[in-house]
């Protein structure tokens, strides 16, 4: 019976050629043993402060979210590392020329270098579901919060990952990539954020000289959006102390906020999850063009 | 099979091809011979896809290749001049690679690549890593990963390059097979006289423009007895130099068949149409003069000295 559908090709060699390469092993067990040494510093931790008075098993709460932004980071660090050389490597192979005489196009060649990221991405977080589950067991999380927070780890992989391999087809060499990545990732937290403080920062003098405290925030938080681990942060946020991003949003005002910005507001992690797929998509299809680009150049 | 009109390509002001036109017939094997920079690996690189046009036509059988790039690529398989392989994939890993970039399955790949490997002499590396392969080993991996979707035409862009002698003679079997076998190809190469020996047709290029092109028989044909004479000569009436060289050159351009005289450092370099029996005239002539001869010889009639003697010396 005849395949309907087809793996991309790139993903079959990367994930071929990955399974040869020690590195990949040797991430996921750095990863492994930086979170299990987090799991027993908070347990010995915990239980020594277990010997003046009971055993606490309050202090195993902050398992979860310590656990899940180191997580997240480590995530951020290693995605760059393998998706940057995704098209610069194959520029150095001299590899690249030759498939762009094949019928793969440009796009289903920046796809497939994120898909066998993300793959790789899949058996980090994967592999890391025994350690989190220390904080479903200690820590009062239930298998949904685990669910979610490895939804959002995953979405987050898809878009840093899609920057790495944007920034691989911009330069030739995989090392400057990996610098552009970083740089590029850290310009968008940092140039959100502080469009974000100055919005606000704005609008509430406005409401404090005008003496109008029942001023709203509008479209401004919305360019968190385009910060792929505001989605997170709203998810650490609503399922440790069950309040959300809307709450504080609240506590500016949202007189005459319009209904449909209350909704996307409060609908903050699925959007967020959308947006990161959306702007991957874009960062794709910017890295695809790049590689066509080929075709004018001497 | 291959028809380029007016084909145009340029960088700013640079015309890397200029108004180039060539027509490749189906089985044919054709060698682009031309200096560093004259546009061989552009006019490739078009063909196949990976450069634009500026102007002009391509088409390979029959498809225009500057409008339907895509349909190009399942006619044409193209080998660059560096080895582009996966260190890290086993040789028959690497076919099954391509073969999926050309959606073919593995069952369908694993057929067609067990005979090219064995027309390229792999047959017997199927299994090993393409690191471990010799650099001639990996060129000829290269032209069977390019033959693997079975293309109507083969471009490959100085395939011998950096191989030793017997790399070399070994990639020039199996271009040679090719041939027999009906295959188009389009070869660049540096090493004019295996050129000679494998191209059914050649075509000369130089700045951009293809200067001369046809049937290797034709253009040698075409070209006999139009190699220069290399004459070092004394001339004992003349006590100055300058007035020896001044006669001998004035002689020379009075003797029939000479079209120019060129006088070097050591020696008369006379571009000459005559034929053996009109050179030795020639010779005679100049003895009549009282020249004495010291060094008189003809450059040899091969596609080497037709290159140097079109693109007036400059290095393929």
């Amino acid at each position: 019976m005849k395949k309907i559908i087809r793996m991309n090709p790139i993903l079959r060699k990367e994930l071929m050629v990955g399974s040869r390469s020690i590195k990949m092993s040797l991430a996921i067990m750095g990863v492994n043993a930086l979170l299990t040494f987090i799991v027993l510093l908070v347990i010995a931790v915990t239980s020594l402060e277990s010997a003046y008075g009971g055993y606490d098993y309050s202090g195993l709460g902050t398992l979860f979210p310590v656990l899940s932004c180191i997580e997240c980071g480590m995530l951020s660090l290693i995605v760059p590392i393998i998706t940057s050389g995704s098209i610069s490597g194959e520029r150095e192979k001299q590899t690249l020329d030759i498939m762009l005489t094949t019928p793969v196009s440009p796009f289903a060649i920046a796809l497939g270098k994120l898909e066998a990221a993300m793959m790789v991405v899949m058996m980090y977080i994967i592999s890391s579901v025994p350690v989190m589950a220390i904080s479903f067991v200690l820590g009062g999380m239930s298998w949904w919060a685990l669910i979610g927070l490895f939804v959002m780890l995953l979405s987050i992989g898809i878009y840093v990952g899609s920057v790495g391999v944007f920034c691989s087809s911009l330069v030739k060499k995989s090392v400057l990539a990996t610098i552009l990545t970083i740089v590029i990732g850290l310009s968008i937290l940092f140039l959100t954020s502080v469009f974000l403080s100055t919005g606000i920062s704005i609008i509430t003098y406005r409401d404090i000289t005008q003496q109008n405290y029942q001023y709203h925030l509008g479209a401004v938080p919305m360019i968190m959006f385009l910060n792929p681990y505001s989605g997170f942060v709203d998810y650490l946020v609503r399922v440790l102390t069950n309040t959300d991003l809307y709450t504080v949003i609240e506590e500016v005002g949202t007189k005459d906020l319009p209904t449909a910005f209350a909704w996307i507001y409060k609908a903050w992690v699925p959007i967020s999850i959308l947006v990161n797929l959306l702007v991957s998509i874009g960062f794709l299809k910017l890295a695809s063009l790049k590689i066509a680009v080929i075709r004018n150049k001497k | 099979m291959l028809q380029i009109e007016n084909l145009t390509k340029t960088y700013g002001k640079f015309r890397a091809l200029d108004n180039l036109n060539l027509h490749i017939e189906k089985g044919e094997i054709f060698g682009f011979v031309g200096p560093n920079g004259a546009g061989k690996t552009t006019t490739m690189r078009i063909v196949c896809g990976l450069l634009k046009a500026s102007g002009g036509s391509v088409h390979v059988d029959g498809v225009d290749a500057l409008k339907r790039p895509d349909d190009i690529k399942r006619k044409v398989g193209y080998v660059p001049d560096f080895f582009g392989v996966y260190d890290n994939l086993k040789v028959m890993e690497y076919m099954e690679f391509y073969g999926s970039m050309y959606g073919m399955s593995k069952r369908d790949v694993d057929e067609i690549a067990d005979g090219l490997l064995e027309l390229v002499n792999l047959a017997d590396k199927k299994d090993v890593f393409v690191d471990t392969l010799s650099r001639g080993m990996k060129q000829r991996l290269c032209v069977a990963r390019a033959l693997i979707h079975n293309p109507d035409l083969l471009v490959l862009d100085e395939p011998n390059s950096g191989l030793d002698p017997r790399a070399r003679f070994e990639m020039k079997e199996v271009l040679k097979n090719l041939g027999s076998m009906g295959k188009t190809i389009i070869i660049s190469s540096h090493i004019l006289p295996e050129l000679a020996e494998m191209c059914t047709s050649i075509g000369i290029m130089e700045h951009g423009q293809l200067i001369v092109s046809g049937k290797v028989d034709e253009i040698m044909s075409q070209t006999h007895g139009r190699a220069p004479l290399h004459i070092r000569a004394f001339t004992p009436d003349y006590e100055n130099e300058e007035e020896g060289k001044q006669f001998l050159s004035t002689l020379l351009k009075e003797q029939p068949m000479v079209n120019k005289v060129t006088m070097t450092e050591d020696e008369v370099v006379v571009s000459f149409s005559g034929d053996e029996m009109q050179a030795a005239k020639l010779l005679k002539n100049l003895l009549d003069k009282n020249v004495l001869v010291s060094n008189y010889y003809r450059e040899k009639e091969d596609l080497e000295s037709l290159f140097l003697q079109i693109t007036g010396g400059e290095q393929a």
